[in-house]
Order: structure tokens, then C-alpha cells, then sequence
């Protein structure tokens, strides 16, 4: 067994000797290695083999000095509060260990990976670190990814609908090879610039699996008798339900699964509290010789995500934004001495906190066809007075934006943020005149084309008063360009479903999810590529189920997004992809398909005084980085640990 | 007396063949279906789908088949004992609802006879001093209770138990004894949580407990017998407990019935603010997000638990009150 894994380590050193002496590495033997406490005892049992020998031949060094950060020391438990036992894939998402990820500027870096290499867009070669290892201490290899690869993506009772879609281009799967132990590669016959960023993704394209664990639950592996009786004492329906079971990376639910991340599940549900703990095989290191991460666990205690801003206060997590709201600031900054903790306040990341969706799609006819006037678009962008709302409900704390870009995106323009976006009620006038809009009721309230008032509900998913404030504000304003809204909040469900059918003629939701992006990121969210895109559901379909339902788009400039979100999948370059990004976001600030408001509103960020590198300003967004992500929480630590 | 126990078991069956068919009736009726919810609230918050495995996950729940065909593949497993599969948690429904029932049904007992601990008391005592400031005093503590949203309570007790106490917010006991195997530092814990709840849930049904002693001994307090025995110079007492107490209690007996789904499903909202580690919580869950066999199954338990307690308060009342005579059913 050892000789094995020797042997492989050898071979890998081999192959990637060339690399050796990378910026921020040191051999190994060089130094000295400093063991975590919580991990003493299994060492010195000899359960474990030491440090140097548990890490990769070339471990990923986090230079914390250079981040302007500190070096910290081992120890401790971060706390962290959930509303819901599916949460426990937060911990997979802030421990954010992908195969490539992005850093805190947004690069992309290999951090599983040692590095990977595209050539001409489209093939793709993947290097495994050396000496990398599952949870467990099994080797972790080209054969993981071909296990991933052959047994499951392309096993049709795993995988009903075939490879992951970020996987396909024009349809086709890529040619898989193991070039060595440590290396695979993907061959496309056309580019694919969607490959990496998925792989990035806070809900990542996992295309590696623990496969000397899973093949135990694998029929083509397995001893049919043992499957059997495992399926039997599981009692699942059959093998494939097992493996799905077992196998869970994203949404952990098994503690004997092997993990990459920094800390792994060891609670079995169902629970309320489930405990993370190191990975003793983790794959970064400090400059100084320590293993991240720092903190030796992570709990979480699922509660009512309703209490959770109460619990915070009283001191019970060290590190908590989820299901905290920019209306429990005040309440939280007052509880800060008795509960030890800093609240900071951290920018969101959607391209709107909140934005207007006049539904494309709609039923009714006559407000299909206004709603296809870029003129009405127009106009009501302009009637929306956002400083007001900026100030009245966000404290002045948020942006007056178009829903587009952040400025910490590099595609931000400054002339895609203010487009359409100045409050000037007269031209608003002017353009609804002009659109055939221009006789009005005798209480200013405009006639349309067919006669009736211009009346029309808004309906929103009912899940937050601020949603209601600020339409009630934008209610005023419209009313003095002669339409009149009246909000109606449904049931989520149950909303969705009504925009779906186009019975809904605005609805509103937040902005772009992700308003961080660079060229090398999926354009997807300004086509219409998806049904759950509320201003354009049935062109969104269309595109989704690939013509069988839906309707495909019939304005030129909604065609011309398709096109060129087509030609990004197609890139061969970042400076092609950054001419499609522009192009596309500059179709969006222009056509005002939907209406943005206010971005860059606050997330309170609860962090314990205890609690060292917690950066006092960040984004908090799903993708890109994963929320805490992208900031590497197995940097953070406690400042009186025993260590 | 057996062939009516007979007969009153033969009728459960298809009262709960109905249900259930009531049942998975109404968790169809909202619109989509588990996966779609899950689906929307991922979008919600911003995050990715992973489309491929909602696709696994709705094949293997069947959700491929019509919905009669669902029924009865959940009303099949249900006959053998298969509670089926909760979406939301992956795990056998049986597993879910075991995990938790310990503590609900101790904190619903606790609660019972708390109920009964303060209600019998004052119910007697108002129904004797009728009109009397004892009476209007204790009625109109009784109709705070009713009156005053549980919820509301749970949370006020819960902040001033945290000032006060330091008892931490939320949950039966505290973090670090969640998950963990029974001790007697865990005991101990949950012994210092559980009179939160005990008294929020208690006291409403305390207040209802109280009108309901005081009407029903009120209308014995003023029959005949009652007034003879008085002027016969029967202890007080006597003419008190042993008779008219005794016959003003077939509501109480009746009500035993309701009480055993009670004690399992224990008082919902309440639970959910305080995030108590009951079923209850896990039934409204389920609901919510159209965890179908979670709900189904759990509501169907309800029902027999409901069934089996109307059966044992209606043989309890045939044996304690020998006014209630069987054999006059036959010529009605």
C-alpha cells in the first residue's frame, strides 16, 4: 500500500520537476513544518503520518502578509448560525477549495489543481499537486476524474440527462485522457469558455469524485451481494439512489465521505447541530509552516432562520451574515459589546437590490406591445427617483444604478450605471407622449391604445417589506407621469408561476446575480437563456429547452443578446469575450429591458472580537467566490487560542 | 361491550383510507411540487441549480408518474409500515420523526400536566365562588391567557430569560449538548430550556382548560342532588369532589382523546420561534416546502393517533359514567 502511493508520488515529482521553484514555494525538507494541536494525539498514534507527509509535495501557499493580512495560529471553533439543514453546504461554499477559484481581485488561480493549461480555447490539461490527498488519506488522482468521467457522468443511470451541460459544446462531450497519474485532459472539437468558470462556480461543476470510496456503491464495481445488502440496509430504492446518497460533495450528508475542502462533515443527519472538522490532508499552507486552516472546526446550530439575528446579538456565532438584514443593523450594533463581536458592513453583489421586470411575454397585448417600445422602458426608468429611494430606505448607503455592473466588476462603465437613470419626470412625459400614450384621464392617469386606464399591478414574491417601501415610492412618482401601479405580493411559488404564463404584466426581483463578473464569466444572465428570467420567461425557455417550448425572441435587439451570448461560448480569447461582455451590457443600459434602482446595498457582516482576517470590507455574493469564499475563511482565526 | 370495540376498530378503516386520500388531495392541490419550490428558493437567494440532479432526484421520487399513481405507491408503503422519503432531508421519514419524538413527547406531557396542575384548582374554585373577585380575578388571568398570542409570550420570555438567566436563546438545550448522546449535564440543560415552551404552550390551554371546569361544575353545582346533599349536611368537601366534580368531568374524559395527537405533534408556532427540537417544527416545514410523504405520512400518524384516542375517551366514558348506556343505540 505504501510502496504504492510512493510510487505514484515519485512518478508525479517526476513529471512536474520543471515547475519546481514557483514563486512563494519552498522544498518541503527546507522547512519547518508546525503541527496542529487538535490533531496531537492521532499523530503521535500514528494514525496519522506528520505534517510534511499529509500535504502536497507542492501545498498551496497562502502568503497572508502580502494580502495584508496575519499569519494566525491553530485553534477553535467558528460558530455559525443556519435556518434550514440543507445549509450545511454553506460550508462547502465558504470553504470555497475548488480546482481553479477566484481570488480576492477576481483572478482565477488553481488552487486544488496546481495549474491547468487551455490551448486554443478548447483543450483543456489539468495537473493534480503531487502527493494530494482525500480526507481520508487516500491518494487523490487522474483516476478520480476518470472515475467521475466513465462511471458516472457517463453512466446513464447516474446521469439521466448525460455529462453536466458545462460539459457539452454543440452537444458533444470532450475527449477525456489520462496523460499520467497527475494529469488529465479535455479535448473539445470547439472552444469552451464556460469549462473553467464552472469549475469555479460556488455551486462548482465537480468533475472529480472519491472513487476508491464510491466504487464500494458502484454496480460495476461492487459485489452484487454486498450492494445489495447495502442498498437493503439503507433502504433506498436501488444502487444508483446509494451512490447519489454517498457521494453528495455539494450538499454533504455522509461523514465517511472523503472530502478536498478544508473542513469535512462528521455529524450524520438528521441533527441541529452539525460539526465540520479539519481536513488533516488540507492542501494550503502559511509562510510559516501551518496547515490551514487555522480554526479547528466549524459548527452549525440550524435553528429558525427568524432568530437568528436575535442569537447573533446574544453572542452566539462568531461569524454570521446569512439570513441577517440590513434592518437588523441597528439592533445588532447595539448588542455589540454584550454579544463581543463587530458588525461591518459589507457591499451585496447584485446588479440591483431590487429591479423593475416589465414582462416581454405578457398576456395581455396591449401592455406586451408598450412594454416592447423601448420608449415606455425608457420613460419609466427616468420617472424612478433614486436618490429618494437611496436615501429613504437605504440610509444613502447604497448606489443609484442601472442593474448592471458594479463598480468592482472590471466591465463596470460608468455610462451603463447611469443610463436612463437620472430622475427627469418631463422627458419620462415626452416619451410616453410620443409612444401613443399621450390622451390622458381626467386625473392625469393615461388612456392606452385599446381605451382602458393605464392602470397595471406589480406583483412581487411577498418576501420583503423594503420591496414594498420602495414601489410605494416609485407609486408616487409614476403617478405623476399618468400610470398608476397597485403592488401585489403572492406566494413565491406561486408567483413564479404567473410571470411563467405571462399572466403577470411587471414583476419585481433582484437585479443580475452576479454584477461582479469578468469577461471570463458566463454571460448567460443578459440573454435570455433561462426561463426564470422574469422579463423575458418564454424567450428564456425557448432557449432552455432548446426550441420544444417557448417562444423564440422576435426583437432584434433581444436576438442580437442570444447571438452574442452564443459567440462568447464560442471565445477563444478574454479580449474577444470583454468585446461580447461589452457589447451586451451596452445593449442592456440602452434597451432598459429591466429596470434597475439601487445597488451595493449593505449586508451586515457579524464577526467575533476574537476572530483575526475577517476582511473589514468585501462583497457578499453567491457566485463569484461563494460568499465568504473568496475571502478563505481557513485564514481566519481565533486570537486566544491555546496554541 | 367487545362487539362494539370490534365494530368501532372495523370503522377506523376506511375513516382512514378517506384521510389519506384527503390528505395527499390537498398537498397536490398548491401549485408545482417540491422540486419547483426548492428550485425557486435557490433562485431567491441568489445560488446555483444543479439541474441534472433535481432531474435524478425527481425520477427517483417518481415524480415521472401521475399523481394516483403516487397515492397509492405512498398508501402500499404506508400499509407495510414505509412512511417513504423525506425530500427535504433525504432520510427515511421514520428516522425523522423518531430523531425527535423523545423530546416532543416530554414537553408535551410536561405541558399537560401543567394544564391540569394549575387548571383544576382554579376551575373549581371559580365555579364555587361565582361572581366572587377570586372568580373575576383568576377569569380574567384565564382570558389574558387566551388572548395574549403565544408566539409573542415565547418570545419575551425567551429575551428575559436570556438577560436575566443567561439561558442561551432558542432550542431545547444548549448548542453544545445538540446531537449528543443523553447525559446528565444534557438533562439538566434541557430541564433549564424546557419551562419556556411548558408555560407558553401551558397556558392557553390552561385558560380554556379553566372556563371549561368552571361551566361544566356550574351546571352541576345547581342540579337537585347537589342542593339535597348540601341540606343533608354532607362534608363540603364531599358534596363537592366525590359527586358533582365527578360528573362535570366527561368533557375532561372526552378531551383524553384529543390529547394523544397532542402529544405527539406538540404546539407548532410556538416551536418554530423558539426553534424547539420537536416535530412540530418538521410538520410546518414540510408543508411549506411540499415535502409530500414527510407531511403526508406525519398527518396520517395524526389521524390514527386521533382515531385510537376517540376510541379510548369513548370506552373510558362507557366504563367511568354509567348514565352512557350502548344498547340504546339500537333503538334510535
Amino acid at each position: 500500500m505504501t510502496n504504492a502511493i510512493d510510487r505514484r508520488r515519485f512518478n508525479c515529482i517526476l513529471l512536474s520537476a520543471p515547475a519546481l521553484g514557483v514563486a512563494g514555494y519552498l522544498p518541503a525538507s527546507a522547512r519547518d513544518f508546525i503541527e496542529p494541536p487538535y490533531l496531537k494525539d492521532q499523530i503521535e498514534a500514528k494514525r496519522l503520518p506528520p505534517l510534511q507527509e499529509r500535504i502536497p509535495v507542492k501545498p498551496r501557499v497562502i502568503d497572508l502578509e502580502r494580502m495584508g493580512r496575519k499569519p494566525g495560529r491553530y485553534g477553535g471553533q467558528i460558530r455559525m448560525l443556519m435556518g434550514d439543514p440543507k445549509d450545511v453546504r454553506m460550508v462547502v461554499v465558504y470553504g470555497y477549495a475548488r480546482l481553479v477559484g477566484y481570488d480576492e481581485n477576481l483572478n482565477l488561480v488553481p488552487d486544488i489543481l496546481e495549474n491547468f493549461e487551455v490551448e486554443d480555447g478548447r483543450i483543456f490539461t489539468l495537473r493534480i499537486r503531487p502527493g494530494h490527498r482525500w480526507s481520508d488519506g487516500h491518494p487523490f488522482t487522474a483516476e478520480d476524474f476518470r472515475y467521475f468521467w466513465e462511471d458516472i457522468a457517463n453512466n446513464e443511470k447516474l446521469s439521466l440527462t448525460g455529462p453536466p451541460a458545462e460539459m457539452l459544446v454543440d452537444g458533444k462531450p470532450p475527449v477525456f485522457e489520462v496523460l499520467d497519474e497527475c494529469t488529465v485532459r479535455y479535448t473539445w472539437p470547439a472552444p469552451n469558455p464556460a469549462f473553467i468558470p464552472a469549475l469555479a462556480g460556488a455551486l462548482p461543476l465537480y468533475i472529480y469524485a472519491p472513487s476508491h470510496y464510491l466504487k464500494q456503491f458502484h454496480v460495476k464495481y461492487a459485489h452484487p451481494a454486498e450492494l445489495e445488502l447495502k442498498v437493503t440496509s439503507a433502504r433506498v430504492r436501488d444502487w444508483t439512489s446509494l451512490h447519489e446518497r454517498m457521494g453528495r460533495m455539494y450538499r454533504p450528508q455522509n461523514p465517511d465521505l472523503p472530502c478536498l475542502d478544508a473542513w469535512c462533515l462528521s455529524t450524520a443527519p438528521p441533527s441541529t447541530r452539525f460539526v465540520f472538522k479539519r481536513n488533516p490532508y488540507f492542501h494550503r499552507i502559511d509562510t510559516e509552516g501551518r496547515q490551514l486552516p487555522y480554526a479547528d472546526e466549524i459548527i452549525l446550530n440550524i435553528g429558525s432562520s427568524a432568530l437568528v439575528a436575535a442569537q447573533t446579538a446574544t453572542g452566539e456565532a462568531d461569524l454570521q451574515a446569512r439570513y441577517i438584514r440590513f434592518d437588523d443593523y441597528t439592533f445588532l450594533k447595539s448588542a455589540e459589546k454584550r454579544g463581543g463581536f463587530n458588525v461591518e458592513l459589507w457591499g451585496r453583489g447584485e446588479g440591483s437590490r431590487m429591479a423593475l421586470l416589465p414582462n416581454l411575454n405578457a398576456e395581455d397585448p396591449v401592455w406586451r406591445k408598450l412594454w416592447r417600445d423601448v420608449r415606455v422602458r425608457r420613460a419609466l426608468s427616468l420617472a424612478i427617483d433614486r436618490r429618494e429611494i437611496n436615501q429613504a430606505i437605504f440610509y444613502g448607503l447604497g448606489r443609484e444604478s442601472a442593474n448592471t455592473m458594479l463598480p468592482q466588476s472590471p466591465l463596470h462603465r460608468l455610462e451603463y450605471q447611469t443610463a436612463w437613470t437620472r430622475f427627469d419626470l418631463d422627458q419620462a412625459n415626452k416619451l410616453l407622449d410620443e409612444a401613443g400614450l399621450a390622451k390622458r384621464d381626467w386625473d392625469g392617469i393615461r388612456y392606452l391604445p385599446d381605451g382602458r386606464r393605464a392602470e397595471l399591478v406589480v406583483e412581487t414574491a411577498g418576501e420583503s417589506t423594503e420591496q414594498a417601501d420602495v414601489l410605494a415610492l416609485i407609486r408616487d412618482n409614476w403617478l405623476k407621469i399618468g400610470i398608476k401601479i397597485y403592488t401585489r405580493p403572492t406566494q413565491r411559488d406561486l408567483f413564479r408561476k404567473r410571470v411563467y404564463a405571462g399572466s403577470v404584466v411587471m414583476s419585481v426581483w433582484s437585479g443580475l446575480d452576479n454584477a461582479l463578473a469578468t469577461p471570463d464569466m458566463s454571460p448567460h444572465e443578459l440573454a435570455p437563456t433561462g426561463q426564470a428570467q422574469l422579463q423575458w420567461p418564454k424567450w428564456g425557455q425557448h432557449y432552455e429547452e432548446k426550441g420544444a417550448v417557448g417562444e423564440p425572441p422576435d426583437l432584434p435587439e433581444v436576438r442580437r443578446l442570444l447571438e452574442l451570448y452564443l459567440a462568447w461560448r464560442q471565445s477563444r480569447s478574454t479580449a474577444e469575450r470583454a468585446v461580447i461582455w461589452h457589447e451586451m451590457l451596452k445593449i442592456h443600459a440602452d434597451q432598459v429591458f429591466t429596470i434597475g434602482t439601487v445597488n451595493g446595498t449593505r449586508q451586515p457582516v457579524v464577526v467575533s472580537k476574537r476572530l483575526v482576517n475577517v476582511p473589514e470590507e468585501g462583497i457578499w455574493a453567491f457566485d463569484p467566490g461563494g460568499y465568504f469564499g473568496r475571502y478563505l475563511p481557513d485564514t481566519f482565526w481565533f486570537r486566544d487560542t491555546a496554541e | 361491550m367487545l362487539l362494539y370495540i370490534f365494530r368501532r376498530i372495523l370503522i377506523m378503516i376506511p375513516t382512514l383510507l378517506l384521510t389519506s386520500a384527503l390528505v395527499f388531495t390537498i398537498m397536490e392541490l398548491p401549485p408545482g411540487d417540491y422540486f419547483e419550490s426548492y428550485m425557486a428558493e435557490l433562485q431567491a437567494q441568489g445560488e446555483g441549480v444543479d439541474k441534472a440532479r433535481i432531474e435524478f432526484l425527481k425520477k427517483e421520487y417518481g415524480f415521472d408518474k401521475s399523481p394516483v399513481e403516487r397515492y397509492f405507491i405512498w398508501l402500499g408503503g404506508l400499509l407495510q409500515g414505509d412512511l417513504g422519503y423525506s425530500f427535504e432531508y433525504q432520510m427515511p421519514v421514520s428516522e425523522l420523526v423518531g430523531s425527535r419524538i423523545f423530546l416532543t413527547v416530554l414537553v408535551s406531557f410536561a405541558t399537560i400536566l401543567l394544564t391540569w396542575l394549575i387548571a383544576f384548582p382554579i376551575g373549581i374554585y371559580s365555579a364555587t365562588h361565582q361572581y366572587s373577585w377570586g372568580d373575576y380575578g383568576l377569569t380574567f388571568l384565564g382570558l389574558m391567557g387566551i388572548a395574549v398570542p403565544n408566539f409573542l409570550l415565547a418570545l419575551i420570555l425567551m429575551y428575559f430569560a436570556n438577560v436575566w438567566f443567561g439561558t442561551s436563546i432558542g432550542h431545547l438545550m444548549a448548542p453544545e449538548y445538540l446531537g449528543q448522546p443523553m447525559s446528565w449535564a444534557k438533562f439538566k440543560s434541557i430541564l433549564e430550556h424546557m419551562w419556556i415552551p411548558v408555560i407558553v404552550i401551558g397556558l392557553a390551554g390552561t385558560a380554556s382548560m379553566i372556563r371549561k371546569i368552571r361551566a361544566n361544575l356550574l351546571d352541576e353545582l345547581q342540579k337537585q342532588y347537589t342542593i339535597t346533599a348540601k341540606a343533608k349536611g354532607l362534608h363540603p368537601f364531599k358534596a363537592l369532589v366525590k359527586y358533582p366534580l365527578r360528573s362535570s368531568l366527561n368533557f375532561f374524559v372526552g378531551g383524553i382523546g384529543g390529547i394523544l395527537p397532542e402529544i405527539v405533534s406538540g404546539a407548532e408556532i410556538v416551536a418554530i420561534v423558539l426553534s424547539l427540537e420537536t416535530t412540530g417544527p418538521l410538520l410546518i416545514k414540510a408543508l411549506q416546502s411540499q415535502d409530500m410523504y414527510l407531511a403526508g405520512s406525519f398527518l396520517m400518524f395524526l389521524a390514527l393517533l386521533t382515531v385510537i384516542g376517540v376510541l379510548i375517551s369513548d370506552i373510558a366514558l362507557a366504563f367511568l359514567d354509567p348514565r352512557i348506556r350502548l344498547q340504546g343505540r339500537s333503538t334510535r
